[in-house]
């Protein structure tokens, strides 16, 4: 491993940089060399049609796909690691993965546990945390997201936004350096969404840094700093949403923009 | 015909001790069975092929195999060659073994209808393998295995009564033993398929109740 370059990157300020990402199904190349940095309390949405590869980016980050090549930075550390083999990269790989805060498109709660449980059981048994002192600040993480009377209720009882809201929730428990959606509203019925949105919103505005993919273009450009257009595992088009939504240079952008927001 | 219960009732310690034993080695080799099971379904998955090719045809071999000829070999068999086992610790281990063989397939089952996506929510928090083994995959999958596990250890609280055949003194030998001197059987036979009945009954209201409580926690 090169320490060199990790000292390298403790410098840059830079939340996430991801440099020259591949990723390839077999025969079908899902993302062909993605740059990418983020700054720290920065809110950067992905879009893109199905298939582009910004769901597999996110998942990549991470590493619940394994890149073919290229690096992937958190704060200064790095995500992927060649060189590192079985135990140590299992302990590397979650010791970084409890900085990083994800939420699902199918939320992915446990239906086994009580709201209170999902939320609290990664700050006890990963950080240490004792019962009350991560009940106390997971109640505080409930009320965030306006679900503290739901507290002792398991998931089945909950509507689709409640259970993202949960899931939110349950992420930011582990204090993440940085929260990624994965299309967090594309499963939730559109009465639903604004609940779930509100809650990001929210998040945006204490500076949590945030990497959104999503299919909702009016949300990614109220809510985000700078906007990547993905198309066909490259970055096609990056700017400020002002810019790329009103004023897009690529022609695929534009062709996807006005299927959208037809659509909308 | 004349029925006559009175030597049922002059007799029934005999009857309960042997109901006694029953129960005893229901518990013993169903806790063999299901700890067992979740071991062996869980290194089948997940172990190393040097454990996981040999446990995959102990399964193949218990299941395919009768209870009765899986006992002799074990009692008469092994006693041969010179392995003497106590009979009753003989019925417990063959009982227990043979059960686990099929609650390890209900595990393997459940265990691997767990959805993807609860995985990933562990791992992404920053669970360890192990981890999310332990705190989210075998709780859903027992919670799910329940109903057939349940069924299993119904039918295995039966079997018990197979464990005669190699001397152990449970509800039916015992019956027998008193048979042999009142000559009784009728009455003996129908006591004894009335505690099996009560004590199937017991279990399944518990289960049931049990199922009831984990309901909306699936």
């Amino acid at each position: 491993m090169d320490s060199n370059s990790k000292d390298d990157h403790a410098n840059t300020g830079l939340m996430l940089d991801i440099i020259n990402v591949k990723k390839a199904f077999g025969e079908l190349k899902v993302l062909k060399g993605i740059d990418l940095q983020v700054q720290r309390g920065q809110i950067v949405s992905i879009i893109g049609s199905s298939g582009s590869g910004k769901s597999t980016l996110l998942r990549s980050i991470n590493h619940l796909e394994t890149i073919d090549d290229g690096e992937i930075w958190l704060d200064g550390v790095r995500v992927n690691q060649p060189g590192m083999k079985g135990l140590a990269f299992e302990n590397h790989i979650n010791s970084v993965r409890q900085n990083m805060g994800m939420v699902f498109q199918q939320f992915n709660l446990f239906p086994h546990l009580s709201t209170m449980d999902n939320v609290r059981l990664a700050p006890m048994k990963l950080k240490g945390i004792g019962k009350s002192e991560a009940t106390e600040f997971c109640m505080e993480l409930l009320e965030k997201v306006g679900l503290e009377a739901k507290a002792d209720t398991y998931p089945s009882h909950l509507s689709g936004g409640q259970k993202q809201r949960v899931a939110i929730a349950r992420a930011l428990a582990m204090q993440p350096k940085v929260m990624l959606f994965d299309e967090a509203t594309s499963a939730l019925d559109p009465e639903l969404v604004e609940e779930v949105n509100l809650v990001m919103k929210q998040l945006a505005s204490e500076h949590m840094t945030m990497l959104i993919v999503t299919h909702e273009m009016n949300f990614a450009s109220e809510v985000s700093d700078h906007v990547l257009f993905m198309d066909q595992g490259v970055v096609c088009e990056q700017g400020p949403p002002e810019q790329l939504f009103s004023n897009p240079k690529e022609e695929r952008t534009r062709e996807f923009l006005k299927k959208h927001l037809q659509q909308q | 015909m004349n029925f006559d219960f009175t030597p049922v009732f002059e007799n029934y310690e005999t009857l309960l001790t042997g109901a006694g034993y029953t129960i005893l080695i229901a518990v013993l080799s169903g806790i063999l069975s299901l700890v067992g099971g979740l071991a062996v379904a869980l290194t089948t998955l997940y172990g190393n092929k040097a454990f996981s090719y040999p446990l995959r045809f102990f399964i193949w071999l218990f299941m395919g195999t009768p209870l009765l000829l899986q006992l002799y070999l074990l009692f008469f068999g092994l006693g041969q060659i010179g392995i003497l086992i106590p009979a009753m610790l003989t019925g417990i281990l063959g009982l227990g073994i043979h059960y686990m063989a099929y609650n390890a397939d209900i595990f393997r089952a459940t265990i691997e209808s767990i959805e993807k996506g609860q995985n990933e929510a562990a791992r992404s928090l920053g669970f360890g393998r192990m981890q999310t083994l332990w705190f989210f995959i075998v709780p859903q999958a027992v919670n799910r295995a329940l109903p057939q596990l349940g069924n299993n250890m119904i039918i295995m609280l039966k079997d018990t009564s197979v464990l005669s055949v190699i001397g152990v003194a449970e509800l039916v030998l015992n019956a027998q033993f008193e048979i042999a001197n009142t000559f009784r059987p009728f009455e003996f036979y129908i006591s004894v398929a009335v505690i099996y009945y009560i004590l199937n009954l017991i279990m399944e209201t518990s289960l049931n109740r049990f199922e009831k409580k984990l309901e909306g926690r699936r």
